[in-house]
């Protein structure tokens, strides 16, 4: 027998069986393509010259990576069984031709080497030609200079060698298996071996149910959203794990529910479609489970980083008032002028001006809300609490607000003016520290304030009568393990926007200012005041870093979402085309038993919608329920435009929708041409 | 009076560009009586499939006509076919053609569930039926549970319970082991004593002897026919047999084929 003849046999196999094939090997090129993309951008000198959040966005592509990978992994290996399942025929008569088993292995070796060689070679083509033009995109969602030149990274190609190398064999190994547990006889009946008929799992899916019930209501309950950074992932477990349930257990539960019920069930047409649904859902739940936790991940994925990409400018802009911010932490009367005078030296020198300058000193201390009264003192504070009943108190002095915010207003002794803008209904008095203050008013208004913005929890402000005041409660604070009574979180913010936006000129400045901070130290000191600690802010950076961080994710987010939904394509085309084979008997018994053309028509092609909707369906309700839990998480993230990212959710809905439709029925023709 | 009355069926496959045409039928005429037990027989490719999917309305001749208790079944429009082919004929097949999602019951309900009966008198329906095909005990069970042979009393059960016309069995025994066959074909034996009309294709020998008579299709035209008449099973086996090697030989002994040629269209006296 000649040499070759395996490796012959192996390309025809491949050729003849085209219609299961194509599918395949296009999806093994793509995620060969995507998993080279990803790692190629992730390594790409390229966005070190982006200048602007590389490291955040490394970090992102980087897990962009492993989830690729891990896609990989699960996918190529649920295509691969469903694709062994058609073939067991083909192998079973090879095997009763007189081919041993040593002998099938050959072929099945020579066939996976010729899938593993085209998906690389092919995929890693076409992941060097598209790279490119992700990496444009990648930029331009940036907001970034594109640098020239093309770029091949050898590393992202060995990994992406390796891992598939180590797949196609763990494949083979599969294949191997499944050869050699069965005999011929099996074999050649293949799928079509007496379905069992699926037993109803009650309890199954009232877990199922309870778990789905449990995470929807997390998501919908949760008012705070640092609870709901925390109970995020639980809610997501609790959804994913009910979903699989449900569709397993719960649609079989229910159509036998149905199917009880006599004078519904003995209807023309509800006894087709519900005897015919219980053995679509058996041999589909799991699969469409699949597409529906999919579908959900790329709604939910692609709608949030839209809608936070989108949000960004005015999110920034709430967060960062101004181009520059600096903190000084400590108990001082001149530290603004000093450093003042310093900075008038240096925009004298840059010739530069700046404007909307803010400048004020103020208390800024986290609270713990224990029994309605807001605990200030840390060694009162229970550490057990969770971080979402704690929150953010800024203090400034009456005639501090009254100088920024251009106001006359007036304070008796032990009165407030209380700024809390996420509680409509206050008492009048507010239970600050041990004692009660009077609120005299609440204001609406409150100095803009870096460091409360940033932080996750809810922001307070008060306005109390003077300076004693201040300090005094500055005094109800004591360190833990600490008998300094002068610890002090009093802090002077300094903050103004150039009037000039030049990047180089800011860079220039920035460089200055922060030179003369040790003497700065140095000269509060000597004045007699303490200076504890500075910080700044710079607006660009920080822009550049979230900006980073959002353009990568949304990259990230659209191109997974890509990803997912060719899965989700090729899970429904396998299907239609198993469900096509399945059918095709059913339809010729129906029509000879006395059921009209159209009428089979009908009937099939209501259930082949409902199975394939589905899906569609549980993702559109679970993405719903989600909804108020992501736009909690996405306001510490400060975008508060809940009309913006609904709007989000709704297009990538509709649109998803739209292209859902259009595989289907693009698959749906596949089906047909089989069953007639 | 005669149920089935078949004129000058013709029935030409074209292939699909049109090329080249072959005659499944070229002229077939014979007619079944109420109450007969009718089995047909031919060699593979004799036109034996092609007749009974056109006495089935599940395929068209090219000329010719059927006609069902006076009926011409060719005249019936396309989309009542589905519901005439239900309350008028019953199918036993080859294979059974039971649908392996339902149990043994909704199976046999299938016929009466697609005409919109109610379930009282569907069950109704089926407590004698069942009882005499004796599945009473597999009812509830699925066509993956049970053997080749109470598959075919099912199929049997479903072609009954609409009261048909006409029963068409396909190569009932054919997929049976000898003891199913033997105890289908005295059911069907029984049945047909009860009144039932059932015209059966077949190859066996031995299912065609269990008939009243016996059609013989050779070339796309009734051949020959043998009435059972007065004899015994053994008897017609025999003749069968017989007349099947004739058949066989068909060139070499022309003139007695000629010999025994009956006219199509031959009455039963």
């Amino acid at each position: 027998m000649s040499k070759f003849f395996y490796a012959k046999l192996a390309a025809i196999n491949i050729r003849k069986n085209a219609r299961i094939y194509l599918p395949y090997l296009l999806t093994c090129i793509f995620t060969v393509a995507a998993y080279y993309m990803m790692g190629a951008l992730s390594v790409n000198p390229g966005i070190d010259d982006l200048e602007i959040g590389s490291g955040s966005l490394r970090v992102t592509l980087g897990l962009g990576v492993w989830v690729v990978s891990l896609f990989a992994c699960i996918f190529i290996f649920y295509t691969n069984s469903f694709l062994m399942k058609r073939r067991k025929k083909e192998i079973g008569l090879y095997n009763v031709l007189g081919m041993g088993k040593g002998h099938l292995s050959r072929m099945i070796f020579y066939e996976t080497v010729y899938l593993a060689v085209i998906s690389l070679v092919v995929g890693l083509g076409l992941g060097i030609l598209l790279d490119k033009a992700a990496f444009l995109t990648l930029a331009n969602l940036m907001q970034a200079e594109v640098p020239l030149g093309f770029y091949v990274s050898i590393g992202a190609m060995r990994s992406a060698v390796i891992l598939f190398g180590v797949l196609f064999f763990l494949i083979f190994l599969n294949s191997l298996r499944q050869i050699h547990l069965t005999n011929p006889i099996e074999l050649l009946r293949g799928g079509q071996l007496g379905e069992k008929e699926p037993k109803a799992r009650w309890l199954l899916a009232l877990i199922g149910a309870a778990m789905l019930g449990g995470g929807y209501w997390i998501a919908v309950t949760i008012t705070n959203p640092v609870q709901a950074l925390t109970l995020f992932f639980v809610a997501v477990i609790l959804v994913i794990l009910g979903t699989y349930c449900l569709f397993t257990a719960g649609s079989i539960a229910i159509l036998k529910l149905l199917r009880k019920n006599r004078s519904f069930y003995y209807k023309a047409n509800h006894f087709i479609a519900i005897s015919g649904m219980i053995y679509r859902m058996k041999q589909n739940a799991v699969g469409l489970a699949n597409i529906c936790v999919l579908s959900t991940m790329v709604l939910v994925m692609v709608s949030s980083t839209f809608s936070m990409y989108i949000g960004m400018e005015d999110m920034m802009e709430k967060t960062y008032p101004r181009d520059m911010e600096f903190l000084f932490q400590g108990d001082s009367e001149d530290v603004t002028e000093i450093f003042e005078g310093k900075l008038e030296e240096i925009l004298e020198q840059e010739n530069a001006e700046i404007e909307n300058v803010l400048s004020y000193t103020y208390l800024n201390t986290s609270a713990q809300k224990v029994n309605d009264r807001y605990i200030i003192d840390p060694s009162n504070q229970d550490n057990g609490m969770a971080v979402a009943e704690y929150c953010t108190i800024t203090v400034v002095t009456l005639e501090e607000y009254n100088r920024i915010m251009g106001t006359q207003k007036s304070l008796e002794e032990g009165e407030i003016l209380l700024y809390y803008p996420e509680e409509k209904n206050l008492d009048s008095v507010f239970p600050l520290g041990e004692e009660d203050w009077k609120v005299r008013e609440q204001i609406t208004e409150f100095p803009d304030n870096m460091q409360a913005n940033v932080m996750m929890t809810t922001h307070i402000g008060v306005v109390v009568k003077d300076k004693e005041t201040l300090l005094h409660i500055d005094q109800m604070r004591k360190w833990p393990g600490t008998e300094d009574e002068t610890t002090t979180e009093l802090e002077s913010c300094y903050s103004f926007d150039l009037k000039d936006h030049d990047p180089q000129l800011e860079e220039r400045i920035s460089d200055k200012v922060t030179y003369f901070f040790s003497s700065l130290y140095q000269e509060v000191a000597e004045n007699g005041g303490r200076l504890d600690m500075i910080r700044y802010y710079q607006k660009s950076q920080e822009e550049a870093l979230v900006m980073g961080l959002v353009g990568g994710l949304l990259f990230v987010g659209v191109f997974l979402g890509a990803l997912f939904i060719m899965a989700t394509i090729l899970i429904i085309y396998y299907k239609q085309i198993s469900e096509g084979y399945d059918d095709k008997d059913r339809f010729t018994i129906m029509e000879k038993v006395g059921m009209d053309k159209r009428e089979i028509r009908r009937t099939i092609r209501s259930q082949v919608l409902t199975v394939f909707f589905l899906p569609l369906i549980m993702a559109g309700i679970h993405t719903a329920f989600a909804f108020p839990m992501i736009s909690r998480i996405l306001q510490i993230l400060a975008l508060q435009n809940v009309g913006l990212y609904i709007l989000c959710t709704v297009i990538s809905y509709l649109a998803f929708v739209v292209l859902y439709s259009v595989i289907y029925m693009l698959t749906a023709r596949t089906y047909y041409k089989i069953v007639s | 009076m005669s149920i089935l009355e078949v004129n000058h069926l013709k029935k030409v496959y074209t292939t699909r560009f049109g090329g080249s045409h072959v005659q499944a039928l070229t002229d077939v005429n014979f007619s079944v009586e109420q109450g007969e037990f009718v089995a047909i027989m031919g060699e593979s490719g004799s036109g034996k499939t092609t007749l009974l999917n056109i006495l089935a309305t599940l395929d068209r001749p090219t000329s010719g006509e059927v006609l069902l208790a006076g009926k011409n079944v060719l005249s019936i429009r396309e989309r009542e076919l589905a519901a005439f082919r239900r309350d008028n004929l019953g199918f036993v097949f080859q294979d059974f053609n039971l649908l392996d999602t339902f149990s043994i019951q909704d199976n046999i309900f299938l016929p009466l569930v697609l005409s919109g009966k109610k379930y009282p008198e569907m069950k109704q329906k089926l407590g004698p039926i069942a009882a005499r095909l004796e599945i009473t005990s597999l009812l509830k069970k699925f066509p993956y549970e049970v053997s080749g042979g109470q598959k075919q009393r099912t199929a049997v059960a479903r072609a009954l319970i609409t009261e048909p016309q006409l029963i068409l069995a396909d190569e009932p025994t054919g997929a049976l082991d000898s003891r199913s066959a033997d105890s289908l074909l005295r059911l069907f034996e029984e049945i047909n004593r009860g009144g039932q009309t059932i015209l059966m294709v077949t190859h066996s020998i031995k299912a065609a002897s269990s008939a009243g008579r016996v059609l013989f299709i050779k070339d796309g035209e009734v051949f020959h026919q043998i009435y059972r008449g007065g004899r015994t099973q053994e008897e017609l086996y025999q003749q069968i047999s017989d007349t099947l090697t004739l058949i066989a030989t068909g060139a070499a002994v022309a003139s007695a084929a000629n010999y025994l040629h009956v006219e199509g269209g031959a009455r039963h006296e």
